[in-house]
């Protein structure tokens, strides 16, 4: 199986590792990986925040570069990213031309874990981590890509992880894009109720499948001088006893 | 009528939609299909039963009885004298002489200026679904519409065969007369609400209590 | 009255947060209703056919929305109603006051009805020279209190029992209590004299059943059949989209509504009013009046996207499950209708001029959607609104930033730059003060992905 990574924007500049420890789970369960270099953003931002004549020609050249792929499949570490993907054929309702070409790419882009557990059927990768930890449930992951089994037997099956299932584990944590930054006071609030549920948790991990909830998420724990670490899902199945 | 404001709302509606007609050709086929909505699967519970869970699940009492007999005795222990007021259902003044209640005051259908004063109100029902505990009253069989909503306290003379399974069976009911009642009312327990702190409390401007009494017999 | 501004949404936010009392009511009242519909949606096995059944209904009605009002009008009519047509709510409020000023009325009793809201119609009655009586207790009690509805269906629902006891005690000379059953009985006794008093009664509508001519009210607490029992006029005030094909889909509908707003099976009455009374002697009024009221409806249906607001229910569970609402209520929208349908209607009825702000109150988690009985695609609503207003009303600063980012993203070379640049620039753009207020930042990492791929 042949793979065409979409590593978002988020991740290409924010954090890595995910996009790292994501060609490794994916190689370690057998798919060869090729990454387009001419990729950048997947045109979300602009998408949501109703500048669409902007992200149009973005989602264009999306689908220009990863058209020319001969992989079976695009596969991203962001349930968010995806869901935009997805969209794309309302975005260019009503275009012949790009119609079509925008529902192909559409079909062939899936999350993460929703590949390896829906296409793939693998629910076990080998990862090990030693902890406990909770799963909370991105919102366009959880609502737009139904995933919610997937993610949990992918955990389940983490040699030495605890988990335990959060209160509102899919309850928002507030980041919504720029609405962080328009009504960051509304976006703090929605997120307190988020770190409560996690203190009360008494874990020492917070697992999701966006980096943007893990952002949001993160930066509050820090701030608050929390121990509790945030980690991506693709992190956590990338983990094994080798360290 | 106002005749240009209709059609000019007429005509803001067609015109709005002839609009909207490229953009529903564009839309994803994203219809939702009508289906039988599905009736509740018949429960094994006989149906005078199901109609007292319901209804004491909402703060309703209720009381089975098997003849006349049964009825006034009902009467008598819910009634303490007072001010009564009753439909005009001849039936209830039958069944009320058959008890040795005191009663201060009688009222047949009172009017909207006298009925505030009585302290109970009774009546007879034209239906009742057992699914939900609900009373279906029709003002053009029955004068009770102001007996089953001023005074404090409802009472309900239900006959067993009044009750119906579901209320998709009783829209159909009332469905059926060729000219619909200009009023029908479906009383489902005592007046409630919970606007205050999301607590619910019993007895706002509806009545405070309701009684119903079924003859499972008759 | 002390309406806030939708135009300063932001701003009412911040004082929201800010009030603590307020916060502690939402937290309990959207946990409760949340907790409440969801167990009565899972009692039904079917919640999920009824809700694309309801929805499938609504799509046929207002795909031919003139059709089944004149249907409805021409049947209500031929038993007795008047039916009188409103463009707006000016149109809606002048009709009312002339029909009250004509009959001698000089009490109304009003029952609930968000459309009366909107059209602020008891503004207009009082300076007619009526005495405007709100009978559902949380309409007596912000009536009072001289504010708006907070919530759809439970308008005072951001006061607590000590605000309102405070409120009785200040207004009815009641005793300070905390027992709300005590509070709700002054309340009906205060009011009883009201309707028994009132010439006119004014209600809502929920549904109006084309087929038959019937309007359909729900309630729980018994005010709305004295309002519509008791005076001699009756009016009822309905939006046009409430109007339903057939008299058998209320069964749909009975089913979902309760126990969506609050999770009740059945509401304590139905009351399904079809024209006049057949005798002049029979109980009831002598006359009933139907205002449809169109403010702004009949321009939603000119796109499927749009139109799919007016299948709207009111049932409030979208507001409930709105992490946006929990946190801040619904007087800081400045707005009739609240919280996500109230975000998308509001701007489409009243113009986007003053309300721009409300469809960017929303994180698109989705969660109203996932409760909303007739599936309104909410989050699609915000961003078609969004679409439509980032254009015209978009800060300067945010569209050239946009432009920017466009090309920036269409290039592969300007993107690595602008990285460089980013690595350097993130501490100091304005940007990361609204986030580094409550939350650290993560900063641009020294080798992005694409550089550690090539380093492979």
């Amino acid at each position: 199986m042949r793979v065409s990574l979409f590593v978002t924007c988020l991740v290409d500049q924010l954090w890595t590792s995910v996009g790292v420890s994501s060609v490794e789970v994916l190689r370690r369960v057998g798919c060869e990986v090729e990454f387009d270099k001419r990729q950048t953003c997947c045109a979300q931002p602009a998408f949501n925040t109703g500048y669409l004549d902007e992200a149009r020609p973005v989602a264009q050249r999306f689908i220009e570069i990863f058209e020319e792929s001969k992989a079976d499949a695009i596969v991203s570490p962001s349930g968010s990213c995806t869901a935009m993907v997805h969209h794309y054929p309302q975005l260019f309702a009503g275009d012949p031309e790009w119609l079509p070409r925008a529902q192909a790419i559409a079909a062939k882009t899936h999350e993460l874990s929703s590949f390896l557990v829906r296409v793939l059927k693998v629910e076990d990768v080998g990862a090990s981590w030693r902890g406990r930890l909770t799963w909370h449930d991105a919102c366009h992951g959880l609502r737009d890509l139904n995933l919610k089994t997937e993610p949990r037997k992918l955990i389940r099956n983490v040699r030495g992880a605890e988990f335990v299932e959060l209160e509102h584990a899919d309850a928002c944590c507030g980041f919504g894009g720029t609405f962080s930054v328009k009504y960051p006071e509304i976006s703090v609030a929605i997120l307190d109720q988020k770190i409560e549920a996690i203190e009360r948790a008494g874990v020492q991990a917070v697992i999701s499948g966006d980096a943007s909830c893990l952002m949001q998420i993160g930066g509050r724990l820090s701030r608050k001088g929390s121990k509790v670490k945030v980690m991506h899902l693709a992190e956590l199945l990338a983990a094994d006893s080798r360290g | 009528m106002n005749n240009t404001a209709r059609e000019a709302i007429l005509g803001s509606i067609r015109s709005h939609l002839a609009a909207s007609v490229p953009y529903d050709q564009q839309e994803i086929s994203r219809g939702f299909s009508r289906m039988n909505a599905d009736q509740n699967p018949s429960s094994s519970v006989e149906i005078c039963g199901q109609f007292k869970a319901s209804l004491e699940a909402v703060d309703g009492h209720c009381v089975i009885v098997q003849d006349d007999g049964g009825i006034a005795e009902a009467l008598t222990r819910i009634i303490h004298g007072g001010r009564i007021a009753i439909s005009d259902n001849p039936e209830i003044l039958r069944l009320l002489n058959l008890t040795d209640l005191e009663i201060e005051e009688l009222g047949i259908a009172p009017n909207a200026h006298d009925i505030f004063r009585f302290d109970v109100g009774v009546s007879t029902v034209q239906a009742a679904i057992a699914e939900t505990g609900t009373l279906v009253l029709d003002s053009t069989r029955e004068r009770h519409r102001l007996v089953s909503l001023v005074p404090p306290v409802h009472i309900a003379i239900v006959r067993a065969s009044q009750i119906y399974r579901t209320l998709s069976e009783v829209l159909s009911l009332i469905r059926k007369d060729k000219e619909i009642s200009p009023a029908v009312t479906f009383i489902t327990g005592p007046s409630r609400t919970a606007d205050i702190e999301l607590t619910l409390a019993i007895g706002v401007h509806g009545p405070q209590e309701l009684y119903v009494i079924i003859d499972e017999v008759n | 009255m002390n309406h806030l501004s939708s135009e300063t949404f932001g701003e009412n936010a911040k004082a929201a947060l800010a009030d603590s009392h307020l916060r502690g009511a939402l937290k309990n009242a959207t946990s409760l209703f949340g907790e409440r519909r969801k167990a009565a949606a899972a009692s039904l096995p079917n919640w999920e056919d009824l809700r694309s059944e309801a929805r499938a209904i609504k799509d046929e009605v207002l795909s031919h929305l003139d059709l089944y009002l004149e249907e409805f009008a021409s049947n209500a009519g031929s038993r007795g109603a008047m039916i009188h047509w409103a463009r707006d709510g000016a149109e809606a409020n002048a009709i009312i006051c002339a029909l009250t000023i004509a009959r001698k009325a000089q009490i109304v009793v009003k029952s609930k009805s968000m459309t009366t809201e909107e059209t602020h119609l008891n503004d207009a009655l009082e300076a007619a020279g009526m005495q405007v009586v709100e009978t559902d207790l949380g309409e007596y009690i912000i009536q009072l209190a001289e504010e708006p509805p907070s919530h759809i269906i439970a308008p005072a629902i951001h006061k607590t029992r000590g605000q309102i006891a405070e409120l009785f005690n200040a207004e009815l000379g009641m005793p300070l209590t905390d027992d709300v059953a005590r509070l709700t009985s002054t309340a009906r006794a205060t009011l009883r004299d009201r309707f028994a008093a009132a010439d006119v009664g004014i209600s809502g509508v929920n549904f109006a059943i084309a087929e038959t001519g019937t309007i359909v009210v729900v309630e729980n607490e018994g005010n709305i059949r004295l309002t519509t029992s008791l005076p001699r006029i009756h009016i009822a005030v309905m939006g046009i989209e409430k109007v339903l094909p057939r008299f058998a889909d209320l069964d749909v509908f009975l089913k979902l509504l309760p126990r969506s707003g609050t999770g009740q099976r059945l509401t304590t009455y139905q009351s399904y009013i079809t024209g006049t009374k057949r005798q002049p002697t029979d109980e009831g009024p002598d006359e009933l009046h139907i205002v449809l009221l169109d403010n702004g409806r009949s321009r939603m249906l000119a796109h499927p996207v749009t139109r799919q607001s007016l299948a709207c229910i009111r049932c409030g569970a979208c507001l409930n499950a709105c992490p946006v609402y929990q946190q801040v209520g619904g007087h800081a929208y400045g707005s009739v209708y609240p919280g996500p349908i109230g975000a998308v209607i509001t701007p489409q009825l009243m113009g986007i001029e003053k309300s721009a702000q409300l469809p960017y109150a929303s994180s698109l988690c989705g969660a109203c959607r996932e409760v909303c009985p007739v599936k309104i695609d909410i989050p699609r609503l915000l961003l078609h609104l969004r679409a439509e207003i980032a254009p015209r009303k978009g800060k300067v600063s945010e569209r050239l930033a946009f432009k920017m980012w466009a090309r920036v993203m269409m290039s592969p070379s300007l993107y690595k730059v602008s990285s460089v640049l980013g690595r350097i620039l993130q501490r100091l753009v304005p940007v990361a003060k609204a986030w580094t207020n409550g939350r650290d930042l993560r900063l641009i990492e020294s080798k992005s992905f694409h550089e550690l791929w090539s380093d492979e």
